[in-house]
């Protein structure tokens, strides 16, 4: 293995890594204050991409409500990036509002939480299909000017790596950067940390919890539309069920990672994202079956997951 | 005097157990009352009803002349009433320091808060050396002196305290009720709950007995400490 594909396969794998982590974190974030996975959490994820391509101004397909129509406006694509992580954080909010807070206020069993999330996953998708319709999508190019290929190295020893794959792992480290010091260091954050070890106790100090999972949910959907737009730039937005597979992905991530601990989301995504771009080129097609062999492999030695705590449980 | 709470006919349930029947106290401003009484006799369930944690069936609170009943917890905090709960409940997972900070999570003087970050850190200066210590990590006397000051960090008019005596040793205990006296001198209202009647009676103003759900004696704590019945149940 030369220099060059040693350094494709790290860029490659932070690019891929620093995605699932942040997606992975919108699962952690929910898991952390409610004790569920919320599986709409990958819906959101398709719907941010649909989002940020529609706001850089780019015709919709030939099927679907919308069809070939744009919107009147195009921005550029950092501000589109922040748009669409935007409206997938509000929509992010009216999932909790709509099918989590109505049985958290009744006591329901998590359960049944689990099975709602299911139910506007699937309800998120028909939307999407009925308003975009069922086929992919390609973004225009967002890089403008920019060549395709930037090389970091020097022209004896070259380190070429595709702009895109930089921007993608640059903004997922600016954004992992961004929550790890907001939740660590800001009181809001704190009191995030306060309602994910114990609700009462943090509504006895002043803090009002139910809007606190509101900011959660928010978070969790704005870094979710985040990822679904950098994976849509990487590859392109595969259609409605853009998000499931991927969901599967984000679930394995913060498995290995261990539930509910942010570093091991993180630690997770950056593990499997170099893991997959190990595998060369010609077994490409095995990709995915990586993620599940380290999942496996680990939870082997480590049911708790890489960081998790030594029990899971909720009290 | 206006009294600074009242609690009238309180009736809570927990499914079809009845914890609470019909239990009337009252809190003058600057006083301490204690509310005492055996397991299970509803001295938490009357405070997490004040917290706003859990909601009566009938019977009103009223704080300052205003009901609470329509209250959220934390906007109970905001009105000037601090809970310390029973068993403590500091955040494990977060620093001493950070603790005290979300203490004041409903105050916005920020120049303030630091300032009384100092004072908890002077009137419990075993905290000042744990300030970065992680605090779960802290022992059972240093954690409830923790909960107090946190909740002192919200500067309240009321501070209710549930049986800060748990499982601690008697020298520790001492440290705590005169921390709760001093603090009263100081201005604080206090509502105690402990099933260790002897101190609390020593420290209160004022006491209520509760057994299964019911006040069955109120009145002044020195006549309450003397009264043959309470000595028989409650004092050994
Ligand atoms: N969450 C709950 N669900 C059902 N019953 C409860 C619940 N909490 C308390 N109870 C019942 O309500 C009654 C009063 O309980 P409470 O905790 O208020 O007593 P207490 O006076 O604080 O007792 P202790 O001194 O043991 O703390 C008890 O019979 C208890 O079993
Ligand atoms: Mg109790």
């Amino acid at each position: 293995m030369n220099l060059t594909a040693g350094f494709q396969i790290i860029v490659n794998g932070m690019a891929t890594g620093g995605v699932y982590a942040i997606f992975a974190l919108g699962y952690t974030l929910v898991f952390s204050i409610l004790g569920i996975i919320n599986f709409a959490h990958s819906a959101v994820f398709t719907l941010g991409a649909y989002f940020t391509y529609a706001l850089l101004g780019s015709q919709f397909g030939f099927n679907g409500l919308l069809a070939r129509g744009r919107l009147p406006f195009g921005l550029s694509f950092p501000l589109a990036l922040l748009g669409g992580a935007i409206l997938a954080g509000l929509v992010a909010v009216m999932v909790e509002r709509l099918a989590f807070r109505p049985l958290r206020k009744r006591g329901a069993d998590p359960l049944l939480m689990l099975v709602s999330s299911l139910g506007v996953a699937v309800a998120i998708v028909n939307i999407i299909q009925y308003l975009f319709g069922a086929e992919p999508y390609t973004f225009p190019n967002i890089l403008g000017g920019l060549p395709g290929s930037v090389n970091l190295g020097t022209p004896g020893t070259p380190l070429v790596a595709r702009t895109v794959q930089l921007l993608i792992a640059g903004v997922s480290l600016v954004i992992l950067a961004l929550l790890t010091v907001y939740i660590n260091y800001t009181n809001t954050g704190k009191a995030l940390r306060a309602v994910a070890e114990d609700a009462t106790t943090a509504s006895l100090l002043g803090i009002n919890t139910d809007r606190l999972v509101l900011l959660t949910f928010f978070l969790s959907g704005f870094i979710g539309g985040i990822a679904g737009t950098l994976v849509g730039l990487s590859v392109g937005i595969t259609g409605p069920y853009f998000g499931i597979a991927f969901g599967l992905k984000g679930l394995s991530v913060i498995i290995l990672g261990g539930l509910g601990s942010i570093p091991g989301a993180v630690l997770g995504g950056i593990v499997i994202g170099i893991g997959e771009n190990l595998v060369p080129a010609e077994h490409v097609g095995y990709k995915d079956a990586v993620a599940f062999a380290l999942l496996f492999i680990v939870l082997l030695v480590r049911p708790q997951g890489l960081l998790g705590r030594t029990q899971i449980q909720k009290v | 005097m206006a009294a600074l709470l009242e609690i009238h006919d309180l009736a809570v349930y927990y499914g079809a157990i009845q914890a609470l029947k019909a239990v009337t106290i009252t809190v003058e401003p600057g006083e301490i009352v204690t509310l005492i009484g055996s397991n299970g006799a509803g001295k938490t369930t009357s405070l997490r009803c004040i917290s706003r944690l859990i909601n009566p069936r009938a019977g009103d609170i009223i704080y300052d002349g205003v009901s609470l009943l329509r209250r959220r917890p934390d906007e109970v905090v905001r009105q000037g009433i601090a809970h310390v709960p029973e068993g403590r409940r500091i955040l494990s997972r977060l620093s001493v320091q950070d603790n005290l900070r979300l203490g004041a999570y409903s105050r916005h003087d920020r120049a303030a808060v630091r300032g009384d970050l100092d004072e908890q850190y002077v009137r419990f200066p075993i905290l000042a050396q744990r300030r970065s210590q992680l605090a779960g990590t802290l022992s059972g006397g240093e954690q409830q002196m923790l909960a107090i000051a946190r909740a002192l960090m919200s500067r309240p008019r009321l501070l209710l305290l549930d049986e800060p005596s748990l499982g601690l040793a008697p020298i520790i205990v001492r440290d705590i009720f005169r921390i709760i006296r001093t603090l009263n001198a100081e201005g604080v209202t206090v509502l105690l709950v402990e099933q260790n009647a002897q101190l609390a009676l020593q420290t209160a103003h004022r006491g209520y007995v509760l057994e299964t759900g019911e006040v069955i004696f109120a009145g002044a704590a020195a006549q309450l400490i003397d009264d043959e019945r309470v000595k028989k149940a409650y004092l050994g």
